[in-house]
């Protein structure tokens, strides 16, 4: 038995890492814990009391705020991917926080929150406009919402943002259900193939697509805006959405492919000064510009905050957010556009990050390896990277979809200026800018490893997106030829079917023990099954 | 049918893309300029000076080396395209005019450009970026890239003449050669055509990797043969059939579809003539580039296309060809790993016959196809089903 002081250091700190055994907690299948973690007095019980309940009834509160349980009750009832999603995601917290203490778990739990408030935000709107679930009528939410497709950046229609809502179709039912409950979209990708549709297009236009087959979409505006990004199977299935969409009236504002032209920018632009001619048509209301500058204001002070973060991470150890947390609020805030929430969360993330920095508080003590992540990440597995740092102390600095939208948009009241920014943004999408887009973006890669210190690369390997697939060999003999460890992680995107986690944690492991010849810093995390977890 | 005199040839010149023309034309001092899309208007590489080789890789079953570098996860097209120019198959060419229209024969031509593969010091590649819209605006970008990425180019590395005079010149060719590929497919719409499928694939395969002054020709003396060349007795088809799809280079495809006892009337699929052999017309006040920028991409059926009424005039346009051809079916076939085709193919496999009364057969194949006892299980399927069908339409 251990002496009462050693005991009463791991009451009050809990385990060093090498003593957690994090994966002895686990229920075997389900991913359940047997009991939570402990992570020692002050942290057990922030994370209870601050991230388990508080969120639980910031949910509960939530629901209330944007509409009422009876809404959410009926889009319970009406779509599957409402139902099983809203239940687990505090299991989604937990697997995504798993072993962070201190400051560290408190700035990355806000991520959390702010993540999940805009996504109740977004569906009680969306279930508030919806013709389906309330009697076929169309209300006047209905009448003053756009939908568009989850890869438009919401920004351009800002010049509305005082009189229109807008609602990405698939961002909630397929994106961050992937996340929270990653059996939900193997239903519509099954749907998506059931009528005729091969298996090997990218699974997710085939989810985007299957929700519409299985008519698991709500009717919440009358006008749709498409996009083509990220690739040929973002075109073509938005070809099959609009058989379903039936008569609404739908503009397509595609990402120009070449988008380092001047030329192409000068189109793009013009792309969108149609659409708002487009919206004004439909709508009858006019853009208002001193809205529009007023919002890409603030949207630019989430970019500058941003590039304080992304400073703290690259040059030195007290960057308190972890790889998951950095990569999924970063890309659906600047996906999404401007919302207070992210005001309120990047105001506290504030304090954290400067006290972390003030008092030297490295987060993740035990980092063997500073890595980025490189093309887009398997979501059903986007806490590998907590399990990484638990099990291997791989910390994950940075990713490619945070580095997207890395600009500030001119708001000065020059309509010009800001179209041809606005074109510029709205080009770098989340995989358009590096992955599928301008081949010599990719390789931009060596770049960022030196900008954020990074000595090893986690290199997902989307097996059904095109545009990765056919640079693979380029990268295979870039690593080689500038000696840089890279980990291919293959991955299906939303399809765990194709590749599971376990098979992810293999592959991880196996290159960690056989090319880098280290031991894990928790064996417990080397090997479980978690095939049935959420 | 008695044989068409220049088939022969004809089938020689497509079996590899450094073919005894392209040869002749390099040797007479033109430079030669790769494609792979129909976004890449031909006419320009057409120009005094120059010539067009749409790029094909014939016979390439086994693409090792482009697997490496593009997986085994990528269209067979794209990467044998690569496999043939690592081999050395290109090194004819003196620039690959790029578009990024589809994935991976964009990632094809980006090896072009960052791998040192073609062995031409002169060589170099040049992307244009095409718009997915047929708007003003698109046309105009269109336009502006052309000049930007194709005319000043080959202008400033070869010395191209590329005033509206050269242009006016190289539509006049592009149309004659357009004129003699419709004359020759028009038979296609007899009631026993005096052509077949295949024959009419070669023909259009070899207007497309030629030099279109040396080909012109033959074009002319096999249009004219045409013109008195007897059917047979007793037509040897059992059904007519529009083959639609994607990129199709592969006449030996339509020649299995034909076996089976389907006659291929009608080719709406990328490398054929529907759309492809649109002769190209000036309108007034209009400048020769213009008319080019727009030309394209308003006869441009791509399943790239992303506005609402072509997304669904495109299935109309099919049904017209249908019924214009007097076809019983429709083969819809893409490439494996083809994603515009692969959703394309499957709206119109619910669309055409819901919408349409077209019987539709859905495929998906190989570049080179390996798999034929398959396809032709299928295919067979496909055709006993329709005579079924008209028997039983018959019968009421």
């Amino acid at each position: 038995m251990k002496n009462p002081i050693e005991l009463a250091k791991r009451f009050w700190y809990g385990p060093p890492h090498e003593e957690r055994r994090i994966g002895e907690l686990y229920k075997d299948k389900t991913g359940l814990y047997k009991h939570r973690e402990w992570r020692g007095f002050r942290d057990t019980m922030y994370y209870f009391n601050k991230i388990w309940c508080y969120n639980y009834g910031m949910m509960v509160a939530d629901i209330f705020k944007y509409g009422g349980v009876v809404t959410f009750a009926k889009g319970a009832w009406r779509y599957r991917w409402l139902g099983q999603t809203y239940l687990p995601v505090l299991h989604w917290f937990d697997r995504g926080l798993e072993g962070l203490r201190g400051e560290a778990l408190k700035a990355s739990a806000w991520h959390y929150r702010a993540m999940t408030n805009m996504t109740i935000q977004q569906f009680m709107a969306m279930l508030k406009a919806d013709v389906n679930i309330n009697g076929g009528e169309h209300n006047e939410l209905w009448k003053n919402t756009v939908a568009h497709k989850e890869t438009v950046w919401a920004g351009v229609l800002y010049p509305w943002a005082d009189r229109l809502n807008h609602i990405p179709m698939e961002m909630i039912p397929y994106f961050v259900t992937c996340h929270v409950n990653n059996h939900t979209v193997l239903n519509y990708i099954d749907a998506a193939q059931s009528i005729g549709l091969p298996g090997d297009p990218c699974p997710m236009c085939q989810a985007e697509e299957g929700l519409f087959v299985l008519d698991d979409m709500p009717d919440y505006a009358p006008i749709v805006i498409t996009s083509n990004e990220a690739c040929d199977g973002s075109v073509a299935s938005t070809v099959i959405q609009d058989w379903y969409l039936g008569d609404k009236p739908l503009f397509a504002l595609p990402q120009p492919m070449l988008f380092d032209d001047p030329l192409v920018q000068e189109n793009c632009a013009n792309d969108i000064r149609e659409l708002w001619k487009f919206i004004e048509d439909q709508t009858g209301m006019k853009p208002n510009f001193d809205v529009m500058n007023e919002m890409l204001k603030k949207q630019n002070e989430l970019q500058r905050f941003e590039w304080e973060k992304w400073d703290v991470a690259a040059n030195s150890n007290y960057y308190p957010i972890n790889g998951v947390a950095q990569a999924l609020y970063r890309i659906y805030y600047s996906q999404y556009g401007e919302n207070e929430i992210w005001h309120q969360t990047d105001a506290k993330v504030k304090k954290i990050l400067e006290k972390c920095v003030r008092e030297k508080i490295n987060s993740y003590p035990n980092t063997r390896h500073r890595v980025i992540a490189w093309s887009c990440a398997p979501l059903y597995f986007s806490n590998w990277c907590t399990w990484a740092y638990n099990c291997w102390g791989l910390n994950t600095i940075m990713n490619m979809d945070s580095l997207m939208f890395d600009m500030e948009i001119r708001a000065d009241g020059n309509v010009d200026d800001t179209l041809m920014d606005m074109a510029l943004y709205h080009e770098w999408a989340p995989m358009r800018r590096m992955a599928v887009g301008g081949m010599h973006h990719i390789f931009e890669l060596w770049d960022y490893m030196e900008r954020f210190n990074c000595d090893m690369v986690m290199m997902y390997d989307q097996l059904q997106c095109k545009g990765m697939q056919g640079v693979h060999g380029l990268f295979e003999d870039e690593f080689r030829a500038r000696n840089i460890h890279a980990i291919w992680m293959p991955h299906a995107l939303p399809d765990k079917r194709v590749v599971s986690r376990s098979e992810i944690r293999a592959i991880v492991n196996d290159y960690m023990f056989t090319v880098m010849q280290e031991e894990p810093l928790d064996p417990s995390l080397l090997e479980f099954d978690d095939s049935q977890s959420w | 049918m008695r044989d068409l005199k220049h088939l022969i040839f004809f089938e020689n010149l497509l079996q590899e893309a450094n073919n005894d023309l392209v040869k002749q034309a390099k040797s007479e001092g033109k430079k030669a300029l790769g494609y792979t899309c129909y976004f890449m208007p031909e006419v320009l590489l057409d120009l005094e000076g120059c010539f067009g080789v749409r790029l094909r890789a014939p016979a390439c079953t086994s693409p090792d080396m482009a697997t490496y570098y593009m997986s085994g996860r990528t269209c067979h097209y794209g990467r044998s395209l690569l496999e043939r120019a690592l081999e050395g198959g290109y090194n004819f060419l003196d620039a690959q005019m790029a578009t990024e229209t589809c994935t991976v024969t964009c990632r094809f031509q980006e090896h072009l450009d960052r791998m040192d593969i073609i062995q031409n010091p002169d060589f170099f590649v040049s992307f244009t970026d095409v718009p997915f819209k047929k708007t003003e605006n698109g046309i105009d970008h269109f336009k502006k890239q052309l000049q930007a990425h194709v005319l000043d180019e080959l202008n400033s590395h070869y010395g191209i003449d590329t005033s509206d005079k050269a242009l006016e010149a190289a539509i006049k060719e592009h149309n004659e050669v357009c004129d003699l590929i419709n004359q020759i497919g028009d038979y296609r719409k007899l009631d026993n055509p005096t052509i077949t499928g295949y024959e009419f694939h070669v023909i259009q395969l070899v207007s497309l990797v030629c030099p279109k002054y040396l080909i012109l020709p033959y074009l002319r003396e096999t249009a004219e043969e045409l013109k008195t060349r007897e059917p047979d007795p007793t037509p040897n088809f059992r059904i007519r059939v529009v083959l639609a799809g994607s990129e199709n280079d592969d006449p030996d495809f339509t020649k299995l579809v034909e076996s089976c006892g389907a006659l291929v009337v009608a080719d709406r699929y990328c490398y054929g003539s529907i759309p492809g052999r649109e002769p190209i017309e000036i309108k007034d006040g209009e400048k020769p580039l213009e008319a080019i920028a727009r030309h394209y991409l308003e006869t441009s059926c791509c399943p790239r296309w992303m506005m609402k009424d072509e997304m669904r005039e495109r299935k109309l346009r099919l049904a017209n060809i249908c019924k214009d051809y007097k076809a019983d079916g429709l083969i819809v076939v893409s490439n494996k790993f083809c994603e515009y085709w692969s959703y394309e193919r499957t709206i119109d496999a619910i669309i055409l016959p819901r919408d349409f009364g077209v019987p539709t057969c859905s495929l998906e194949k190989e570049y080179i196809n390996a798999a034929t006892g398959q396809l032709r299980t299928r295919i067979q399927a496909f055709i006993e089903s329709v005579e079924i069908k008209t028997i039983q339409g018959g019968a009421k």
